[in-house]
């Protein structure tokens, strides 16, 4: 069986001393993590490994011996570095040789146990991996790890395999602390042995993280708090908590802020990123709030703003008396009835009426509405965005109340017409066996049936055209509201900071390995380059998603053609029947 | 059964028609005695030629009552026919009608039925009220809708009417509902073309006349007195071509040949073909249950 030896890059250039590194028998692989160098006392050693290994729960040893420079192996070196074997036993020993400045490797496995078969060779076949420390201690292998490339041959390391070498390498961090500056018992050579990196800037927002963490989980403790105080409970309050968007954004954003600045500790990487996520999430959304805040807040625009307004309602509303009086009259040569049809256009015309004349009563507050909206901003695009769908809705409230009168109608006639033509056919609706039975009616229950099914039927149409026009304009409502409704989700659920890693750190978030051959020479081992797959775009979008917490409603395209239909309100008032559901 | 027949051939074994036992036959063997129980026409009826005809009255009253109703929505349309004499004549006939239906059986009828007088009175309030309140819809309601439109929708109700109407025949088609819905459909289409709303409403109430509680009445009168009632068939008959000879001689004509055909013709014809019927019955039939099995059901 091939054995395979994980060496950092970092090492090839270090000094003779002693492999550190852990063995996994299952992969009959040896992951190398540092080079321990001469001279050294082996009781220090081995106090340092017991450390490192109570600290990360990895069985780090010493694996074998790495010589650097030698032409060939000295005979006063070899038989020391055989004694070394005896000091650190360990199955089997590895003993890696590289010329110096040159790049014939050599790697030697001897194993103490005689083999079971006298003739079969002592040494196994070897295999070098090199890789690059760094990256792979960042690097976070995903659990749906994809099968690395087999670019170079025979390179056979399963997904499990993998996942113990990154694992190996990330869990003994503690191996890596001490630089070549330490005035430590042992010298080690690692990624970070010139020097550990830091950023004074990191340390400082570490160090100050814990007390503002704690501040702001108390103040959001704070605030959360009052929101769910009893006067929000209550029915206007609470009813309109949970049909105004901005509300639920804005609890939304307050989950949010409290899972960012919650004092305890995130247990996996994955909630880690999540985090991140969401503080880069809120940050972005603050910045362009703030954004839209100094854009709306100079050169007067609210002013403008509010002065375009007031006759954009009064044209909409102008529109809508047209199409009234459009409808009126005989609509695209539909036959209409007459009585029934003015006796609507003249309903719907005097709300309309009514609608206008509040509009001009608001129309000197409008200004200062919109300036105190628009100081919203500041709390995040998201807010404002949700505050202006609101907006719209408030706007729109006579196409709301048009579009509800026009369904309600239309309901009425065509429940009323389904159980008069079961009556019509001398049956009924069985409500306990929930089909339709045959039954014998009275003459005047048959007479009036048929009387009110005819007036029905030929009503009918003038109904339903009254109901086809002004859904489609309520469509049209909720189709501009829901494109903003999308606009917050996606700011909402982006995974900003986990793409920017994948941008400016591919190897942060791997997908897998690939292989590349430095060398393959008969008689020598063969020597590949481990190189990181970065997860692509898509997986990482649907990795970090962030959970969305709108509150639209699910309906499948069939369900909401079902309750055009029949004329039950689609959105955002549910059925009497729905809460039972 | 099989006992009884005499042995042609003792040396053979005899043919016995069970399958439980071995026999030295085939399978679809059988013997000269197959067709010994085979029976011809056993339920085929005698018609007498006068009783079919009697019968056949139920159809041509039936046919008399939509072409009186389409004659007199006619003569309103043309306003030949002031609707208050339509409604006293309506209103006479019905409350003759009325003492008649109680006066033939000596009140029998309504004593099964248990439906008292009071029930009446609010049956006729309930039409009264509802038509005459929604009389003035009915004149608005097809306004825009085109005339021919109108004619073709009552001629395929009136005709569904006559279809679906119960003549007495057990037939699953027959639904009196059904029939009785689609006359009435027919009659608020036809009213809603009149000019005026009263107009509307007496069309309408004349509508339930003629076709809920005319046809009540023939009913009885038919159990009761068949020869008033052969006598109030061609009484019927004759206005109804009066009526309708009055308006058009070739339709009245045309009328008066269906109804012959349908009372004279049809019934000779059901006759002679009756010769024909080639009914065979045997051990091959269908099993049929004629014991009363209502016991087991509990």
């Amino acid at each position: 069986m091939v054995l395979k030896a994980f060496f950092p890059t970092c090492c090839a250039s270090a000094d003779s001393g002693l492999l550190v590194g852990r063995w996994v028998p299952e992969q009959n692989s040896a992951v190398v993590l540092a080079v321990l160098h001469f001279p050294f006392m082996p009781i220090h050693v081995k106090e340092l490994l017991a450390q490192v290994q109570q600290a990360s729960q990895v069985g780090v040893a010493v694996l074998g011996t790495w010589c650097h420079g030698w032409q060939e192996p000295n005979e006063s070196l070899g038989p020391f570095l055989e004694g070394l074997g005896a000091i650190f036993p360990h199955e089997p020993w590895l003993q890696l040789c590289r010329e110096r400045g040159g790049i014939l490797w050599s790697c030697k496995v001897t194993r103490l146990q005689a083999p079971a078969v006298p003739d079969t060779p002592r040494e196994d076949q070897v295999m070098l991996i090199f890789y690059d420390q760094r990256k792979v201690l960042l690097s976070q292998l995903h659990p749906p790890a994809v099968l690395p490339d087999h670019q170079a041959g025979d390179a056979t390391a399963s997904a499990s395999g993998l996942a113990a070498v990154f694992d190996t390498v990330a869990r003994s961090e503690v191996l890596f602390r001490s630089d070549c500056f330490d005035e430590g018992p042992v010298r080690l050579s690692h990624w970070q042995s010139e020097g550990v990196e830091a950023s004074i800037l990191v340390e400082l927002a570490k160090w100050a993280s814990g007390p503002v963490c704690l501040l702001l989980a108390g103040l959001l403790s704070l605030i959360s708090a009052a929101s769910t105080c009893r006067v929000f409970r209550m029915w206007p309050l609470s009813f309109l908590g949970s049909k105004l968007s901005t509300c639920e954004q804005l609890r939304c954003r307050l989950g949010h802020l409290t899972l960012v600045f919650s004092p305890q500790k995130a247990e996996s990487p994955t909630q880690l990123m999540r985090k991140a996520n969401t503080l880069v999430s809120v940050l972005l959304d603050v910045a362009l709030g703030l954004a839209l805040l100094s854009w709306l807040h100079g050169k007067n625009r609210i002013g403008q703003l509010a002065d375009a307004l007031i006759p954009v309602a009064d044209h909409v509303a102008e529109e809508l008396q047209h199409l009234l009086q459009w409808l009126m009259g005989v609509p695209a040569g539909l036959k209409m009835n007459r009585a029934l049809d003015q006796v609507l256009g003249r309903f719907f015309l005097y709300h309309i009426h009514l609608w206008i004349s509040y509009i001009h009563l608001m129309s000197p507050f409008i200004e200062h509405i919109l300036w105190h909206v628009g100081l919203s901003a500041c709390l995040g695009l998201t807010v404002a965005l949700s505050l202006l769908s609101d907006i719209i809705a408030l706007l729109t409230f006579h196409i709301y109340c048009f579009y509800v009168y026009g369904a309600r109608l239309y309901c009425l006639k065509i429940y009323g017409l389904s159980s008069l033509w079961r009556l019509f056919r001398g049956k009924k609706w069985n409500v306990l066996r929930q089909r339709v039975d045959s039954c014998s009616y009275d003459l005047d229950q048959l007479f009036i049936g048929t009387l009110l099914f005819t007036i029905l039927l030929f009503l009918l149409p003038t109904t339903a055209l009254y109901y086809l026009v002004f859904t489609l304009l309520r469509l049209l409502v909720v189709a501009v509201q829901g494109l903003l409704h999308l606009l917050v989700d996606l700011i909402n659920s982006l995974p900003l900071y986990s793409l920017g890693l994948r941008l400016c750190r591919p190897y942060r978030l791997a997908a897998g390995v690939k292989f590349c051959v430095l060398e393959h020479e008969t008689g020598r081992p063969l020597r590949l380059l481990m190189q990181i797959n970065p997860l692509p775009y898509s997986c990482v979008l649907h990795t970090y998603r962030l959970p969305s917490c709108g509150c639209h409603p699910k309906h499948s395209w069939g369900s909401l053609c079902r309750k055009l239909f029949f004329g039950e309100l689609i959105y955002p008032w549910r059925q009497r029947g729905d809460k039972q559901d | 059964m099989m006992c009884t027949q005499p042995i042609t051939n003792t040396k053979e074994a005899k043919w016995q028609k069970v399958l439980y036992e071995r026999q030295p036959f085939p399978d679809n063997y059988v013997d000269r005695r197959f067709l010994e129980e085979l029976r011809k026409n056993i339920y085929a009826r005698k018609y007498q030629y006068w009783a079919v005809v009697f019968e056949s009255s139920v159809v041509v009253q039936q046919l008399c009552s939509v072409c009186v109703f389409v004659v007199i929505w006619w003569y309103m349309d043309e306003g030949l026919l002031a609707p208050h004499w339509l409604f006293g004549a309506g209103l006479a006939s019905s409350l003759l009608g009325y003492v008649l239906f109680d006066f033939i059986d000596r009140g029998e009828g309504r004593k099964k039925s248990g439906r008292t007088r009071w029930a009446d009175l609010k049956s006729a309030l309930v039409f009264i009220t509802f038509t005459y309140g929604f009389s003035p819809v009915l004149k608005t309601l097809t306004e825009s809708v085109s005339t021919d439109t109108i004619y073709a929708m009552s001629v395929f109700m009136l005709l569904g009417h006559l279809i679906f109407f119960d003549y007495g025949a057990n037939a699953a088609i027959v639904s009196s509902t059904l029939s009785l819905n689609m006359a009435i459909f027919a009659s608020v289409c036809l009213a809603s073309r009149l000019p005026r709303s009263l107009h509307a409403f007496i069309m309408v109430t004349f509508a339930i006349q003629i076709f809920a509680l005319w046809p009540m009445l023939q009913k009885k009168l038919k159990a009761c007195t068949p020869r008033s009632y052969v006598g109030v068939t061609l009484l019927f008959a004759f206005s109804a071509f009066g009526g309708l000879l009055s308006i058009s001689a070739v339709g009245a004509i045309l009328f008066a040949l269906l109804l012959i055909s349908i009372s004279c013709l049809c019934p000779f014809y059901l006759i002679r073909l009756q010769l024909f019927k080639e009914n065979i019955h045997g051990p091959w039939d269908e099993a049929e249950i004629k014991e009363d099995l209502s016991r087991f059901l509990s």
